[in-house]
C-alpha cells in the first residue's frame, strides 16, 4: 500500500521538456485497452463460442462430434441432473450465509475495534491463501475425520444427533456429509466475504456512529439503521464473490463429500473427463452460468445497492 | 415553543478536564452556560474547545469533574440518554437516508409514530420543505447545514451543541447562515452552545463567549465586555486586533494611572489594567485600531488637550472600502495598526507622512507586561 503514496520517480533529465503533440495521445487509452481486449478475446470469449458450438453438437468420440443444432441435450442434462442443480445453489447459498454470519463480526471487529492489531489480523484473514486451495481442503479432511478431536467432541455433545436428524451429517460422521461439504465451502470462500465487508465498513465514517447515538440510536439501533445500510455495498460484493465460485465448485464435494453431495461442479468434471460427453458439460455448464447469472441480478436489483454511492 | 425556564437547560461544569496519555487537552474548567443563552466556546485548533463540547453531548468520557443539565448529572450518561443533540462539523448526515428520513431519525429513535407533521414543520423552518426527499449528497454545503440543524433541533433537545457547524461553507454564506442560527435560537428559545474558531461568528452570533487558549478558558463574558476589556495578551489579539505598547508606571493621580512610554506620557484609567499598577513597573497598554485618530504632524496644535498622544511616520496605507488601514511605525512602538473611516480623508496621510496619533484614555486598557505580547496574534496561532 505505501508504495502507491510514494513520490514518483524523477524524471530523467533528457526527456524533453516539450509536450507531445495532442493527436498522437488521442488513442492511447485504445492502445492500453488492447491487451486486455486481446487476452479476453483468445481466453474467453473464444472458448465460450466454443462451448457454445460443443454443446449442440452430436457424435462420439470414435467418429468425431458435428454441430447439429441439437438443443435437446440441455433439456436432456438439465432433466437428468436438476438434483445437482438444486444441491449446488443450496449448498452454496448455506456457505454463503454461514460466510456472512462469520464475516460479518470479522470485518467489523478489524473495521472498528481491531486498532494496532489491525494488519495482524488482516494477513490472518489472507494467509490461507498462501496454501494450495486443494491442501487445504485436504487439511479439512483431517480434521472432520471419524476419530478426530472435532467429530468426537461433537458426537459427546450430542450435536451430531441433532444434525444427523436434520440429515445434514450420517450417524457418527461428519465427513462425506453435507456438513462438510457446506464447512469447505465456506471455509474457503470466507476470505472473499470478509475482503469486501471490511473494504465497505472501513469507508464508513466514525461520525456517523457518534450522529446516531447523538440521535438516541442505542448501539444496536445505530448498527440496524446506519452501519448496516452503509455496509450493503460490502455485503453484496461479498455474498456474491462467495456463491458464484461456490455454486461451481467441486473440491470440496470431491475430497469433502460422497456420491450424495455431488454438485453439478462435479457432474461436469466427469461428464468431461471420465464420460467424455463434451456435449452435455457443456450444456451443463451453460444453465449453471445462466442460472447464476438470473438469480445475481435479481439479487442486485432487490438489494438496490445502486442507491449507495 | 419556548420552555419554563425551570433551568434544566443550564449546563454546568464543574471540574471537567480531559488528558489523553499525557496531553492533556482540558484543564480543570467549570463553566455555567444558562439556560436560553447562546453561548460560544472559542479558541484556535487544539485549544480544548471541541473536546469540551464533546464531554457535554456524551461523546468523550471527562477525566475528572461532573456535567450536569440544570440539576441532573449526566457525566456518565451515554449521548442516547442525554437530552442533548449536535450539529457536526461536516454534518455527518446520513448519506443512505433522504432528509426527511435523516431529519425524522431522532424522532423515530424515541418511539415516535407519527412524524410526519413535526418534520415538515421543522423542514419549513430551515426553509428546506421542497428538498424533503432528496438525498444528502444532492444538496449544496448550506443546505446540508441547516439539515444537520433540523435534524437536532427537530427533538427539543435541552442543549443545543454546535461543532464549527458553518466552518465548511464560504464567507457570505456564513455570514447568512448566523443570523438564520441567531434567529432559529431566539426563536426557539433553546440553550446553544457554539464552539467556533472565528471570533467574528462568536462575537456575532453568541450572547456570553469563552475564549479559550490550551486547554483553559481565558476570559469569558458579553463579546463587548471582552472586545472593550481584554484581560489578557491572548484575548486582545485573538478578538480583533490590538495595539499592545510597553509602558512604564509612572504615578497614579485619581482613578488614572500615568504611564511612560518613549518619552511620552499615557493615561489609563485604573478601573480597566488588569495588572497591578506599582510604580516603576511594566504595564502594556492596549488601543484598539479603531479608537485611534490620525492628525498630519502639521496640524498637531489642534488636537485637543488629554488625549493621550503618539508621533510616528505612516508605513503603509492600505484602502478596503469602509475604511483606510494604516500601518504606523512609532518611536515606542513599531507596526502600530490605525483604522479610519473614510469620512473625509486627509491627502496628506500617505506612507512617509508624519502624524500624531490620539485616542481618549477611557478606551486604553492595561495588560500584565510578564505576558508573552504576540500570544493570540494570527502568526502565532498559525505557527
Amino acid at each position: 500500500m505505501s508504495t502507491l503514496t510514494e513520490a514518483p520517480p524523477p524524471l530523467s533529465p533528457t526527456a524533453p521538456e516539450k509536450k507531445p503533440p495532442r493527436r498522437r495521445g488521442r488513442f492511447t487509452p485504445y492502445w492500453l485497452l488492447l491487451p486486455g481486449i486481446l487476452w479476453l478475446v483468445v481466453f474467453f470469449a473464444l472458448p465460450m463460442i466454443y462451448q457454445a458450438s460443443t454443446s449442440v453438437q452430436t457424435g462420439s468420440l470414435e467418429e468425431g462430434y458435428k454441430v447439429t443444432w441439437h438443443f435437446a441435450t440441455y433439456w436432456d442434462a438439465l432433466s437428468e441432473y436438476w438434483p445437482q442443480f438444486l444441491r449446488s445453489v443450496f449448498y452454496a447459498a448455506a456457505a454463503t450465509v454461514l460466510c456472512l454470519l462469520l464475516g460479518y463480526p470479522l470485518a467489523y471487529l478489524i473495521a472498528f475495534r481491531a486498532g494496532r492489531w489491525r494488519n495482524l489480523i488482516m494477513i490472518l484473514v489472507i494467509a490461507p491463501f498462501f496454501t494450495s486451495f486443494l491442501i487445504r481442503t485436504l487439511a479439512w479432511k483431517t480434521i472432520l475425520a471419524d476419530n478426530g478431536v472435532v467429530v468426537q467432541t461433537l458426537g459427546s455433545l450430542h450435536v451430531l444427533d441433532v444434525t444427523s436428524w436434520l440429515g445434514w451429517t450420517a450417524g457418527d460422521r461428519v465427513l462425506a456429509t453435507p456438513l462438510a461439504v457446506v464447512c469447505g465451502l465456506t471455509y474457503n470462500f470466507l476470505p472473499f466475504m470478509i475482503l469486501p465487508l471490511y473494504t465497505s465498513l472501513e469507508r464508513i465514517d466514525g461520525r456517523l456512529h457518534e450522529a446516531a447515538g447523538d440521535l438516541y440510536a442505542r448501539p444496536w439501533t445505530t448498527f440496524r439503521k446506519v452501519t448496516f445500510p452503509l455496509s450493503m455495498p460490502g455485503v453484496v460484493s461479498g455474498t456474491l464473490l462467495t456463491f458464484i465460485p461456490a455454486a461451481g465448485d467441486y473440491v470440496n464435494a470431491e475430497l469433502l463429500g460422497s456420491t450424495d453431495t455431488r454438485m453439478i461442479g462435479n457432474v461436469i468434471q466427469t461428464q468431461f473427463l471420465r464420460i467424455l460427453d463434451y456435449p452435455t458439460a457443456a450444456a451443463l455448464s451453460f444453465i449453471l452460468m445462466a442460472a447464476i447469472l438470473a438469480m445475481v441480478t435479481l439479487y442486485i436489483r432487490r438489494s438496490g445497492t445502486e442507491d449507495l454511492v | 415553543m419556548k420552555t419554563t425556564p425551570d433551568n434544566s437547560g443550564d449546563v454546568r461544569l464543574s471540574g471537567i478536564s480531559k488528558t489523553y496519555g499525557s496531553f492533556t487537552a482540558v484543564h480543570p474548567l467549570d463553566l455555567t452556560v444558562p439556560e436560553g443563552s447562546f453561548f460560544a466556546l472559542l479558541g484556535a485548533s487544539g485549544c480544548g474547545k471541541t473536546t469540551t463540547l464533546r464531554m457535554i453531548a456524551g461523546l468523550e468520557e471527562p477525566t475528572t469533574g461532573t456535567v450536569r443539565l440544570g440539576d441532573q448529572d449526566v457525566t456518565h450518561l451515554p449521548p442516547y440518554k442525554r437530552p442533548v443533540n449536535t450539529v457536526f462539523q461536516s454534518y455527518a448526515l446520513f448519506p443512505h437516508l433522504d432528509i426527511f428520513e435523516n431529519v425524522a431519525f431522532g424522532l423515530r429513535r424515541r418511539g415516535i409514530k407519527s412524524v410526519k407533521k413535526q418534520v415538515e414543520e421543522m423542514l419549513e423552518l430551515v426553509q428546506l420543505g421542497e428538498q424533503a426527499r432528496k438525498k444528502p449528497h444532492q444538496l449544496s454545503g448550506g443546505q446540508q447545514q441547516r439539515v444537520a440543524v433540523a435534524r437536532a433541533l427537530i427533538n427539543h433537545p435541552k442543549v443545543l451543541l454546535l461543532d464549527e457547524p458553518l466552518g465548511a461553507l464560504d464567507l457570505k454564506l456564513r455570514r447568512q447562515m448566523q443570523l438564520e442560527l441567531k434567529r432559529i435560537q431566539t426563536e426557539v428559545g433553546i440553550t446553544f452552545v457554539h464552539v467556533t474558531h472565528d471570533q467574528e461568528e462568536a462575537m456575532t452570533m453568541a450572547d456570553t463567549v469563552a475564549v479559550m487558549n490550551g486547554g483553559r478558558v481565558e476570559q469569558l463574558g458579553a463579546p463587548a465586555d471582552l472586545y472593550e476589556n481584554p484581560r489578557t495578551t491572548f484575548v486582545a489579539n485573538f478578538l480583533g486586533t490590538s495595539n499592545l505598547i510597553e509602558a512604564e508606571v509612572d504615578t497614579k493621580s485619581g482613578e488614572d494611572i500615568v504611564l511612560k512610554a518613549g518619552g511620552g506620557k499615557l493615561v489609563l484609567p485604573e478601573a480597566r489594567c488588569s495588572a497591578p499598577a506599582t510604580s516603576g513597573g511594566k504595564v502594556l497598554v492596549g488601543i484598539r485600531p479603531e479608537k485611534i485618530s490620525l492628525t498630519h504632524a502639521d496640524d498637531a496644535g489642534s488636537i485637543p488637550a488629554g488625549r493621550n498622544r503618539l508621533t510616528g511616520t505612516i508605513a503603509d496605507a492600505s484602502f478596503i472600502g469602509v475604511s483606510t488601514q494604516y500601518v504606523i511605525d512609532s518611536p515606542v512602538c513599531d507596526e502600530l495598526s490605525v483604522y479610519v473611516q473614510n469620512v473625509e480623508r486627509d491627502g496628506r496621510l500617505v506612507p512617509g507622512a508624519d502624524v500624531v496619533l490620539h485616542w481618549s484614555p477611557a478606551h486604553t486598557f492595561g495588560l500584565d507586561a510578564a505576558q508573552d505580547i504576540d500570544a493570540g496574534t494570527e502568526e502565532e496561532v498559525a505557527a
